[in-house]
């Protein structure tokens, strides 16, 4: 395996060269002076070479800039009613790494919801509970719980939403996610001309659309561009974990319990969550919650339709676990306690479980109170208290009104 | 713009220019070899997901995924005298999830002429087995962690994953997994590392290439050998797992030398 090529197709190559095709446009007569400056994803010991950066979206700090205000604005939703914003920031909020978290005062328990519509005057549920943002750079296995969104997705649009099938509309990376969002009625609900035309009454966007796409016009596709851009953004290398790995902090005496436990087979979470620093496979998981399923469920299967993949959702990252409650794909559980215990002496069999599960005939890795203690221990050293505070994720102070 | 159009023209042309100066010159007195995987059972393809299969020890049992890494794949001759593969690129990982896995086309000119084996490394050598070696899934996610293999154990040699009818008669989940194994005092605390990775002389495994021939190389792993000999594996008896059993992973590895054989060894048609 030669390390090199990974480095090279990873960071240098696909940014200048994308960068350079994409300035050299000649159709565009906008372009003239138009020069922005790539944005580099920190390097951190460890961390993946290869970044989920597609060629028509090279990463800007212009791009990154305007896709942050987006992120925060409230009118992407397409109103401008203060009681009616919603961003993505109203869930996939900073502090609680870059989830909604489980004491947020409106989504009670971490049960999120769209804006109002006439059927659902509360606003429709949300089919799934959230899923980390963080690091999603370093993904290349599809998004979501089921990974639905994926390279391999040739769908298009949506007949019911009324999205056209039309290649801006599709399913295949983090971009699809914003036309996703505006549209779905358990989301904002709205159109995307409408959000196109909300965004493109705020003045301040003129000149940030200029500066990252080298035109002021407002489009879908720059719309998502620049917030999938933002999204690639963030990273957290800074875990008091990861900087242990690095010399730079060290784990007291339980939290280094904890860790032995979670890279051991005593506690086995390792298989699934802790291959890489990621602290994620990013793959897909029968971990045994259920003994029956049904046929309706997202789940995995969902996407492949492969029979065996009944039950199985993505084993998400543990980085900012601590903040990221409730737990599993269907929110199921409250608190760390209960996954630990659930993982312990909770596990279901079933035809479908995955053979990483071995102890599901003991109902788990039965850990000692201590060991659960420990194993606890070292999962809050997985926050990153540098990325929920980092200023340069945070909301634009003149969005602070409008973020919904 | 137009500027930049230029320099972009002017740069390709160089970069284009460089490629042809820079391509090494052809060999004519070599050749080329693609390693292909393929995973039987009792001889035939591995059927995966289906629990059809007996081992020696009278466990019926299913696979449903193997991972593993091979590695230094080394041509001999009669002489005595060896050609390492492979270079930088010292290692592959092979995975039944990921179909494109299957094949290794390796960089190297093998000068023509006879030669007398091949000889692999089933997971990679201590000394090239360093944590975090890989930053990118899927060789990422083998990783073995740190406290159970220092600093020479970064890699699951192997992750053979599935289910075999326990003794309760119940479908129980196994992963027969190969890394480094740990030495433990009366208090099963962890004194030292043992490494199990290990070398294979593939048997039958003579052959020869021709100046300018591409050969097709096809490496089988028979999945049922891992349990049959020298050591009858008894899943009762192992248990499920076997990243923390010392004992279970040496039957294995020595079982291990029995499990890679030639499926074949064709000319690949010029084009």
């Amino acid at each position: 395996m030669n390390l090199r090529r990974h480095i090279t197709f990873g960071i240098a190559l696909p940014a200048f060269v994308a960068l350079a095709i994409w300035s050299c446009s000649s159709d565009d007569p906008i372009i003239d002076s138009f020069s922005p400056t790539p944005y580099v994803i920190p390097d951190a010991p460890h961390f993946p070479k290869i970044l989920n950066i597609p060629e028509d979206n090279p990463m800007t700090v212009e791009g990154v800039d305007l896709g942050r205000y987006l992120f925060y604005d409230g009118r992407l939703s397409g109103n401008t009613s203060k009681d009616l914003l919603m961003s993505c920031a109203t869930c996939h909020i900073q502090e609680n790494g870059f989830e909604v978290g489980i004491d947020h005062p409106k989504y009670v328990g971490g049960i999120t919801f769209g804006l109002p519509i006439p059927d659902f005057p509360d606003g429709k549920p949300t089919p799934h509970f959230m899923l980390s943002i963080v690091n999603t750079v370093y993904n290349s296995n599809g998004y979501f719980w089921n990974g639905m969104i994926n390279e391999s997705n040739n769908s298009l649009g949506n007949e019911n939403l009324g999205v056209p099938a039309d290649s801006q509309f599709n399913f295949k990376n983090l971009e699809s996610l914003a036309w996703l969002t505006i549209t779905a009625p358990h989301e904002m609900n709205s159109t995307v001309e409408r959000s196109v035309a909300t965004i493109n009454a705020v003045a301040l966007y003129k000149e940030k659309f200029k500066a990252a796409f080298g035109t002021e016009e407002v489009n879908y596709d720059r719309i998502s561009k620049a917030i999938a851009q933002f999204v690639r953004s963030i990273v957290s290398h800074n875990s008091k974990f990861h900087k242990s790995l690095r010399q730079e902090a060290e784990l007291n005496p339980l939290e280094q319990q904890g860790h032995d436990l979670f890279f051991s087979e005593d506690a086995d979470c390792f298989h699934c969550h802790g291959g890489s620093i990621l602290m994620t496979t990013n793959d897909f998981f029968n971990n045994g919650k259920d003994a029956t399923f049904d046929p309706e469920d997202h789940d995995r299967h969902f996407v492949t339709g492969d029979a065996l993949d009944i039950g199985a959702y993505r084993a998400p990252s543990l980085i900012n676990v601590e903040l990221t409650a409730p737990y599993m794909h269907d929110g199921r559980f409250k608190s760390l306690d209960e996954v630990i215990d659930f993982y312990s002496e909770g596990l279901v069999y079933s035809d479908y479980v995955h053979p990483l599960m071995k102890n599901v005939r003991q109902k788990g890795v039965q850990l000692t109170e201590n060991e659960k203690s420990a194993l606890k221990a070292f999962l809050l050293t997985l926050t990153d208290n540098e990325l929920i505070q980092d200023p340069q994720f945070s909301c634009p102070p003149e969005l602070k009104e409008w973020s919904g | 713009m137009e500027h930049f159009k230029y320099f972009l023209i002017i740069c390709t042309g160089f970069l284009l220019s460089c490629n042809s100066d820079d391509e090494p010159k052809k060999d004519s007195t070599s050749g080329k070899i693609i390693f292909n995987f393929e995973h039987f059972a009792d001889g035939k393809v591995l059927d995966l997901d289906n629990l059809k299969y007996t081992n020696a020890a009278g466990n019926d049992y299913e696979v449903t995924e193997v991972q593993w890494f091979i590695s230094d794949l080394t041509l001999h001759k009669s002489d005595g005298s060896k050609m390492q593969l492979g270079g930088e690129d010292f290692s592959h990982y092979i995975d039944t999830n990921i179909p494109s896995t299957y094949q290794w086309e390796l960089p190297d000119e093998i000068p023509a002429g006879d030669y007398a084996s091949i000889s692999m490394v089933f997971g990679i050598k201590g000394e090239k087995n360093i944590p975090f070696y890989y930053t990118d899934s899927p060789e990422s996610n083998m990783a073995w962690p740190i406290n159970l293999g220092g600093d020479n154990g970064g890699y699951h040699y192997m992750k053979l994953n599935g289910f075999w009818m326990n003794a309760n008669s119940e479908r129980q989940p196994f992963n027969f997994h190969l890394g480094v194994g740990q030495e433990r005092d009366a208090d099963n605390k962890i004194i030292g590392f043992i490494q199990n990775w290990f070398e294979v002389e593939l048997p039958a495994s003579a052959f020869s290439i021709m100046a300018n021939e591409h050969k097709s190389i096809n490496i089988r792993m028979n999945v049922e050998k891992w349990w049959d000999q020298p050591n009858e594996y008894d899943f009762d008896y192992y248990g499920p797992m076997t990243m923390q059993n010392q004992e279970a992973m040496a039957a294995g590895v020595e079982n291990g030398q029995h499990v890679f054989t030639i499926g074949s060894v064709v000319t690949v048609p010029s084009e």
